[in-house]
């Protein structure tokens, strides 16, 4: 059973290869990448040798990759079809040797080999002696073990909801922390590194609570047997092993759970209200009351504003932390953050999908466009100026430079402005489908659309950048004007530049697609949501 | 004579190389029950969405109640109601949102979409399930929605393609029911299916489309000719099932 899952496995690897040249590059990209990730994670533990905090760090590492193990498998649940018990169930397959082959399954892949090898750095970071170096070569065994288990009885346990409607709601909100933290690695903790704010002393004490986890257990059973306890070390390997073994009885028992039951899908709740908010207000009310339960009840919408307020935050971040702090990037957050509010829609007919027919069957001239586009135009601008507000304040505070919070609301008001314009002329001139894979929480631009996604990116970024140059004009030439003047205007004129921005591009775009809306469509039922 | 509720003349639409549709005529009477059969990819919703004005033909014209939907589309699209075949919706409205918005959208007062919303979803039988989020309902349940979409305007001409695909007998009836209802009271249906036997049971008139050619078209009577419209339909369009001769392990009399 083993053989016949690891071959599947395989066998799936090879077939998303054959599937298209994006899925060859996205695996050649993930391979790489996994090999960047086990030689810095080897060098980085390697490192930590004859360091007083390397077990700290050790257990910081460890419990990172456990996690790492707990949440991607989550976002992958429908990709990897090992995943789910439920595509197994119809088979006459006994439930232990099932756990092995899966098991084994899971541990078929660059991504574990990556994370085993990488984690063989404790062996010249943490570990001395033949003793130590043998512990550290079970600890490591163990700890990937653990992982591996531990997704798999998380997954396994989750499988009901991850397969329904709503769990794969929950799977794609966890982007929002992912992408964070993606950012904390990347934009903050060099920063901090850098400012000597970060040292690996920072980590001592931080194994106080960690090396009870399981994680921690294997890094300190390193340490003590180097250190001449082999009797603790034995013990903490003793005491990962048996968790591992409590949580394999675990996972067997909900995998038995599993491939009996049925998913959650029938078990949905019931919406409040019922009734349509601003419907009164014509056809642009009811497309605003559509579009606004879409920002709340639409997890892409979500986590598009979620993603934007991080980019916002991470492009801060050198304001907040590097040595000479500039103001003026609080300004450019404010330009980035209005950006994306384009990019993320600039292909609303993409990202409405086959329902688009509903809404293109009562739209027949430009009034009935110029309403759709503002409906949601209303919506959008509605949720981004408080938000990207409240942010330029935010960070604008954490830099010690408050006054600039209203020089970044200025930009923000008319960036918004231009976003709208951009994402409502991109939306009707280089509309795309969208895809997702069946299983897949992620939604991308659909296999020869690529370009058009690329223009719509860079075309809001250049674009946003551009139109707010004016009000960045302003901002300098009246720098020793006095504030209370100076701000109240500049925010009032931006505000009023973005608004007259906006409507602008409804116009325009609602007639570039009066005679479009039969190729809309098209692009629209092409989206596969 | 009264104009026909759906007339086409010369319709046609390659995509690259492969006609998908090749210069097709076809005259529905208003207050018809039409059906529009054909095998896989012989041109049917390719037709029915040239017919709608969601997808610009190569040539030839389309009127509905004598408005050229190509010509006139905002005037077509007003008498118009569209039933698409994977009836994919606004999946975060609840059924009820959906069909108030659908009202909506058509121009109906806030009053007046809200009770047709309502009235549509008892003789749907959605009522106990009007809060529910569209995500979570069945395919019959979806297409009973789409229905309800298309009907809420009360539309003199409602295509619907493959309206009875996946939905179960219950749901089935209840949408035949309605159809039949429809066009008691003198409007027009045209609904593409693969299913013989229902076109048979339900319409009194009949097209057969094969590789973008209408190949027959007429009264239910006239297109069959004294056989089932099953075998009428095999004969026009030929069968093309394999002997099977490499499944002779196949049966209980085999092992």
């Amino acid at each position: 059973m083993a053989r016949l899952l690891v071959q599947l496995k395989l066998r799936l690897l090879r077939n998303a290869l054959r599937s298209s040249t994006r899925a060859k590059a996205s695996f050649a990209l993930s391979t790489i990448f996994a090999g960047l990730v086990a030689v810095g994670t080897f060098t980085g533990l390697a490192l930590l040798r004859g360091q007083s905090t390397s077990v700290d760090v050790t257990a910081v590492v460890f419990t990172l990759f456990a996690f790492g193990w707990l949440m991607l498998p989550l976002i992958a649940f429908g990709l990897d079809g090992t995943l789910d018990p439920a595509t197994l169930a119809l088979y006459p397959l006994r439930t232990r040797p099932l756990a092995v082959g899966l098991l084994a399954a899971s541990a078929t892949g660059a991504w574990p080999l990556a994370n085993l090898l990488g984690l063989l750095g404790v062996t010249v970071g943490l570990a001395s002696g033949a003793l130590g170096l043998l512990t550290a070569l079970v600890a490591v065994v163990l700890e990937v073990l653990f992982c591996i288990t531990l997704a798999r009885f998380v997954t396994t346990s989750m499988a009901g909801l991850l397969r329904s409607r709503r769990g794969k709601d929950l799977a794609a909100f966890l982007f929002i922390p992912l992408f964070a933290l993606y950012e904390v690695f990347t934009q903050v903790v060099p920063r901090l590194a850098a400012n000597g704010k970060l040292t690996t002393s920072s980590f001592g004490g931080v194994d106080s609570w960690l090396r009870w986890l399981p994680p921690g257990l294997a890094a300190h059973a390193i340490q003590d047997a180097s250190t001449g306890h082999a009797g603790t070390a034995l013990l903490r390997l003793a005491l990962l092993a048996a968790i591992i073994i409590v949580l394999g009885w675990l996972w067997i028992r909900a995998l038995s759970h599993a491939l009996v039951t049925a998913d959650t899908s029938t078990q949905s709740s019931q919406v409040r209200g019922g009734k349509l908010p601003l419907a009164r207000y014509g056809l642009r009310g009811t497309v605003a009351a559509r579009f606004w339960i879409y920002q709340r009840r639409d997890p892409t919408a979500l986590i598009f504003w979620g993603i934007n307020a991080v980019i916002m935050m991470a492009v801060s971040v050198s304001a907040i932390l590097g040595r000479n702090p500039h103001p003026g990037i609080l300004i450019l957050s404010a330009v980035f953050g209005a950006a994306f509010v384009g990019i993320f829609h600039a292909n609303a007919v993409g990202w409405t999908g086959p329902p688009f027919v509903l809404d293109a069957m009562a739209l027949s001239n430009r009034r009935t466009l110029r309403a759709y586009l503002s409906g949601q135009n209303v919506v959008i601008a509605v949720i981004a100026v408080p938000l990207l507000t409240a942010i330029s304040f935010g960070l604008a505070l954490l830099a010690n430079f408050p006054a600039y919070g209203f020089l970044g609301m200025a930009v923000d008001l008319a960036g918004i402005g231009a976003a709208l314009a951009l994402g409502n002329l991109f939306t009707v001139t280089m509309p795309f489908p969208i895809e997702k894979r069946a299983g897949s929480p992620i939604r991308t631009t659909a296999a020869g659309y690529t370009s058009y996604g690329v223009a719509g990116t860079f075309g809001n970024l250049f674009g946003v950048g551009l139109a707010v140059a004016p009000v960045i004009v302003a901002i300098v030439l009246t720098g020793h004007a006095p504030a209370a003047v100076r701000m109240p205007i500049l925010v009032l004129c931006a505000a009023g530049y973005g608004l007259l921005l906006a409507w602008i591009g409804v116009r325009i775009a609602a007639r570039a697609a009066e005679h479009k809306l039969p190729e809309l469509c098209q692009v629209a039922i092409r989206s596969k949501l | 004579m009264r104009e026909p509720a759906i007339a086409v003349h010369e319709l046609r639409k390659s995509f690259g190389a492969k006609q998908a549709v090749a210069g097709i005529d076809l005259e529905i009477a208003a207050g018809s029950f039409a059906g529009l059969v054909g095998p896989n990819g012989a041109g049917k919703t390719t037709s029915l969405s040239m017919m709608t004005g969601l997808l610009r033909p190569d040539g030839g014209r389309v009127l509905i109640d004598g408005l050229d939907v190509w010509a006139d589309p905002a005037a077509a699209k007003a008498i118009i109601g569209v039933v698409p075949a994977e009836a994919q919706l606004f999946e975060r409205l609840s059924g009820e949102e959906l069909l108030e918005y659908a009202g909506r959208l058509r121009g109906l007062p806030v009053a007046e979409a809200r009770g047709r919303a309502g009235q549509l979803l008892d003789v749907l039988d959605l009522t106990t399930d009007a809060k529910r989020l569209v995500a979570d309902y069945s395919t019959g349940m979806r297409k009973k929605a789409a229905l309800g979409c298309a009907l809420i305007h009360n539309p003199s001409v409602l295509f619907l393609d493959e309206p009875l695909e996946g939905v179960d007998p219950v749901s089935a009836d209840v949408i035949r029911q309605l159809l039949t209802r429809f066009t008691g009271s003198g409007s027009t249906v045209l609904f593409s299916s693969h299913v013989m036997e229902l076109v048979e049971q339900v319409c009194d008139h009949v097209s057969i489309i094969d590789k973008g050619h209408i190949v027959a078209t007429g009264t239910t009577d006239q297109v069959r000719g004294g056989k089932t419209l099953q075998r009428a339909f095999i004969d026009l369009v030929g069968s093309r099932a394999g002997e099977g001769e490499g499944l002779s392990w196949l049966g209980s009399s085999s092992n």
